[in-house]
This record gives C-alpha cells, structure tokens and sequence, in this order.
C-alpha cells in the first residue's frame, strides 16, 4: 500500500536531473506557495505542479496525498469562516458563544479559506513531487560534504527500516512456532504479546548497531578527514531547468513587488481582472517552472533531444 | 565558533522578525515564511551543534537505530488515528542518552518516517516538536532526578498536547487569518481529540513498554560509553610492593635484547 509513495526508479528525465535542478524546482514551487495569495497564481501553480506529477507518472500517489490532505483543507476553510471578522459581505450571522461572541460568516473569510486550502494543495503536492523525483540517497549526497555525520544518520535510518521490517517478522514467527498465538485471548494479554515482540526487537537492533559501529571502525570511519567521489552529473537538461526556474523566480519577484501577485481579500474581495501585464507575468512564470515536466514530455517522444541534452 | 552558536541563533531570528515589522507594504514578510524560517533555523543550528560534536561510531549507529525502530513503529501504527508511538520512545531515548541523542533520534525518526509515510511541508515541524520532545526529556531529567513513574507518566502526556500546540501554529501561522488568540484556539480546539489521543497513547505505551525499554537503553548506554577512570592512589602500606612492580617492569623492559 505505501510503496507508492516511495522513490521507484523509472528511468524517467525528470528522474535524471541533477538533485540541484530538481529540488530547486520543489523549492521554487513551495515557495512560490507560500508568497502569492492570488487565487490565479495559487491555481496556476497548482496546475504545473500537476503537469509535473503527470510526467512522473505519480497521478496514483498524488490521488493518496489528495484524500490524506482534504480534511485539513476542510478544516482550514471551516476555521476561516467561523473566526475571521474582517469581510463585510456577511452569509450568515452564526452561532453565539461564550468566549468568542457572535461568528458571522463572510463571503471573503470563505473565499480566503479556499484559496488557503489551495495553498495547501499546493505545498503537498510539491512534496509529492519530491518523494517521486529525488532520490532519497541522492539528495542526501548533496549535504554530505557539510553535515556528514548527521546525513550518516539520517541514510543509515532509511537503509535500515526494510531491515528491522524483516527482523520484525522474523522474530513474530519465531514467537509463533514457539506456540504464541498473537490473535488469542484477552485485549491485555494480546498487548503484552506484542509487547514482548517489540522488547526483542529493540534489544537485537542495538545489538546490531554496536556491531554496525564496529564495522564502521574498522573500516577506518572517523580516523581522518572523509573522502568522497560524486556520481551526480551537470548536463545541459539541468541548465536548461534551471534557467526556466531562475525566469520565473526572477518574474514572481518584480510581479510581487509590483503588488500582483498578492490579492486583496479583506473588507472587500478584490477585483480578479488584471492588468495585461499581470497576465504575462503570471504566463511566463508558468511556463519558466513547466520547463522541466515539457523536456521530459519531450525526451520521451524524441530520442534526439534526449540524446542531445 | 561554539561559543557564538546561541548568540548566533538569536540574532538571526530577531533579526528575521526585525525584517518582518520593517518591510514595505508590497513585499510583506507573512508569518508563515517567518514561522517556518525561525524552525528551519532552529533545526540547522542543532544539527551544526551534532555536526561540532565528538560523537562515536557507537553513538551515531545507535542513534540511527533508534530513529529507525521509532520510525518502524510509527509507520506500522500509522492506520490508527494519531497514535504516536515516537513521541514515548523519543521521550525515553533523550531521557537515558542525554539532550543531544534525544533531539536527533526525535528529528531523525520524523525525517526517515517520512520517507514512507509522505514528506511534506509538516516534515521541518515535526523534526522540530519530535526533537524538542527528547531534548527536553533529558533537561527534565536534570530537573526532577528522582522522578518516579508516574511523574514521568505524566511528562508523556504532557508532550501529547505539546506536540499539538508546536504543530498547531504551523497550521495557524500558514493557513488562518486574523492571527488572534481567538483563531489559535479555534485550531486548537479541532485537533484537541487528536491531541487527548496522543497524550493517552503516549501514557499506555509508557506504562506498558517504558520499565522494559529504559532498561534496555542503559545496557546499550554503558555498552557504548567510554569512561576512563582516575588513577586510583595507593595506601602508604602498599608502596613498596608498587615500587618493586616498577623496578621490576623497568628493568625488565630495560633488559631486552635491542
């Protein structure tokens, strides 16, 4: 059931990008999340980000994220109405409470909440598209050479998990030919099983690490500086990325200075028609961070070009 | 440089917040940039002080498996409603290692955890609550030494809400507006039975588990821990069998063929 959410090698372009290029364009998406709160430009993002998640062929994973994330979005749109004051078109006049005095719903608090929720949307599916495109080793690689002790941890952690999966199972089915029956008796008695089960675990899995340790020292861990070799590649498609990245990064800042990207809610929603300029700004924006999931649409159609770039 | 890391840290976050009250009014600094800035710095400064740090191979391979069993836990519970096993193992590690140790095996779990059950914009929060949580067990520690069971019991519930609250104001800063105490209690108020769950399950699992996993956890800890002891002095009366053991070595060793 999860193993559509972890990193499946599938040969795809976006999947060969250089980790840079490819978590420069998760942090250009999250990011750009987080500072418009136009609902054009939220939607817009959302739109690309989905573009991208069809060329990595993670329709289905998303989907999974989609129902996990929906109740917040509810919940965050419900939270809205109840307790922002600041819109003046008022829906209904709500519930008295004590505390909290009366809760009049606003068309603006609603429409803030909704746009909130897109914002969301957007930030998980950005780690969607994280979970599908990036190597988890490859993108701890890029830290290695700043924090190698704590990318140590963090990828011995990741390796490890399937391997304390298996002991787990190992050990539940000793337990069982041991005449341990997991699915009799009481609530308490059934507890205590697993209990034993998980006691076990543990005291194996340290026992495991301090040989882990051990082998580590002898194969002269921490005796020196560390040495290390990359086997990531800078090619023209990372150029290319990140040149359509950097365009759109470099947009969205004149377009936030100049107030468009940004949208007035409160006391009265703003008008949604924009400038021309504002058109072409969002336009170029869209398509400087649609560059990635186009080139893999490409490449995957035109030998040449993948074999160019 | 060690010594300018605490100092370090609160100048740039004042000077974050600084930025937030001075920026014209086109580019305004939200606070869920800021909220979520302030986190990231946070966590890159602890992660620079387990950087700067004389750990072991020993430590960094039991850290690791810790993060990985609290991991496995949380990922097998995962289908119960905010069941959090790793909040009580995250606890416990911190409380028998130490601040460090539990911060990281807190912010390790969360991380790897992740990998299997979705990284997302919650994931800096949750290194940051989770390694909060063991850090301060061993702080807690240091406070109350001889607390007895049920204390600790009830420092396990208490990080059940703790959680909630550090986990509240990622939803709050990002999601809601006005950012007033009414709204922060409205948020708080939708997650408060999720919240009560964690802090219950926090307490079964430590009535349960937490005699047995301590115990464990300070085997491995005098297993891993190297401590030289002083050189003991020797009474008067037995002087002159310690000397005779040295001339002896001495000229033993002086003796051999070179």
């Amino acid at each position: 059931m999860l193993q559509k959410f972890i990193y499946q090698e599938k040969g795809l372009f976006l999947q060969s990008l250089h980790p840079v290029a490819s978590l420069t364009l998760i942090a250009a998406f999250f990011l750009l999340s987080l500072s418009f709160s136009h609902p054009y430009y939220l939607l817009g993002l959302l739109l690309v980000i989905l573009l991208s998640l069809w060329a990595a062929g993670g329709l289905a994973a998303w989907e999974g994220y989609l129902k996990a994330v929906l109740w917040l979005i509810l919940l965050i749109v419900l939270i809205n109405a109840l307790v922002n004051r600041s819109g003046s078109t008022i829906l209904w006049n709500g519930p008295e409470l004590p505390l909290f005095g009366r809760l009049p719903v606003t068309m603006e608090a609603i429409s803030y909440g909704a746009t909130m929720g897109v914002r969301l949307l957007n930030m998980v599916s950005a780690f969607c598209l994280f979970n599908l495109i990036v190597h988890p080793d490859r993108f701890f690689s890029l830290f290695s050479t700043v924090a190698r002790k704590s990318v140590l941890v963090v990828t011995l952690a990741t390796r490890l998990f399937p391997l304390l999966l298996a002991t787990l199972e190992r050990i539940r089915e000793a337990q069982q030919l041991r005449g341990v029956d997991f699915s009799q008796g009481t609530l308490r008695e059934r507890v205590m099983k697993n209990a034993a089960i998980f006691n076990t675990l543990l005291l194996s899995a340290l026992e495991d690490s301090l040989q882990m340790a051990e082998a580590m020292q002898a194969r002269a861990f921490g005796s020196g500086s560390r040495s290390r070799y990359r086997r990531d590649i800078f090619r023209p498609r990372d150029a290319i990325c990140l040149a359509g990245i950097g365009l759109s990064l470099l947009v969205s800042v004149y377009s936030l200075a100049r107030g468009m990207g940004t949208y007035t809610y409160f006391p009265e929603l703003g008008s949604l028609q924009g400038s021309k300029i504002s058109l072409i700004a969002l336009a170029v924006v869209l398509l400087g961070l649609s560059v990635p999931a186009l080139l893999n649409w490409g490449c995957k159609y035109w030998p040449y070009l993948k074999w160019k770039i | 440089m060690a010594k300018w890391k605490a100092p370090l840290f609160f100048l740039i976050v004042i000077g974050l917040l600084a930025f937030s009250i001075t920026t014209g009014k086109q580019v305004k600094l939200s606070w869920s940039l800021l909220a979520a800035g302030i986190v990231g710095v946070a966590i890159i400064f602890l992660y620079w002080d387990f950087e700067q740090s004389p750990v072991s191979p020993r430590e960094i391979s039991v850290i690791a498996v810790l993060g990985a069993v609290a991991a496995l836990a949380r990922v097998s519970l995962a289908a119960l409603p905010n069941i959090q096993p790793v909040t009580f193992l995250v606890i416990v590690s911190g409380y028998v290692f130490g601040a460090r140790t539990g911060f990281m095996v807190g912010s390790t779990a969360a991380l790897a955890s992740n990998f299997f059950l979705g990284q997302g914009p919650w994931t800096p929060w949750q290194m940051f609550a989770w390694g909060l949580a063991g850090a301060s067990a061993a702080y807690f520690r240091a406070a109350v030494p001889n607390a007895g069971k049920w204390v600790l019991a009830l420092f396990q519930f208490a990080w059940g809400y703790l959680f909630g609250c550090i986990m509240n104001v990622w939803t709050w800063t990002a999601f809601i507006y006005p950012l007033s105490w009414q709204s922060f209690l409205a948020t708080w108020a939708t997650s408060l039975w999720f919240d009560s769950l964690h802090a219950l399950s926090n307490v079964f699992f430590y009535l349960i588990f937490g005699g047995g996993v301590i115990k464990i956890l300070n085997r491995v800890k005098k297993k891993i821990e190297v401590s030289r002891l002083p050189v003991q002095d020797v009474p008067a009366s037995n002087n002159h069998k310690l000397l005779l053991y040295k001339t002896i070595t001495y000229s033993s060793i002086k003796g051999l063929p070179r």
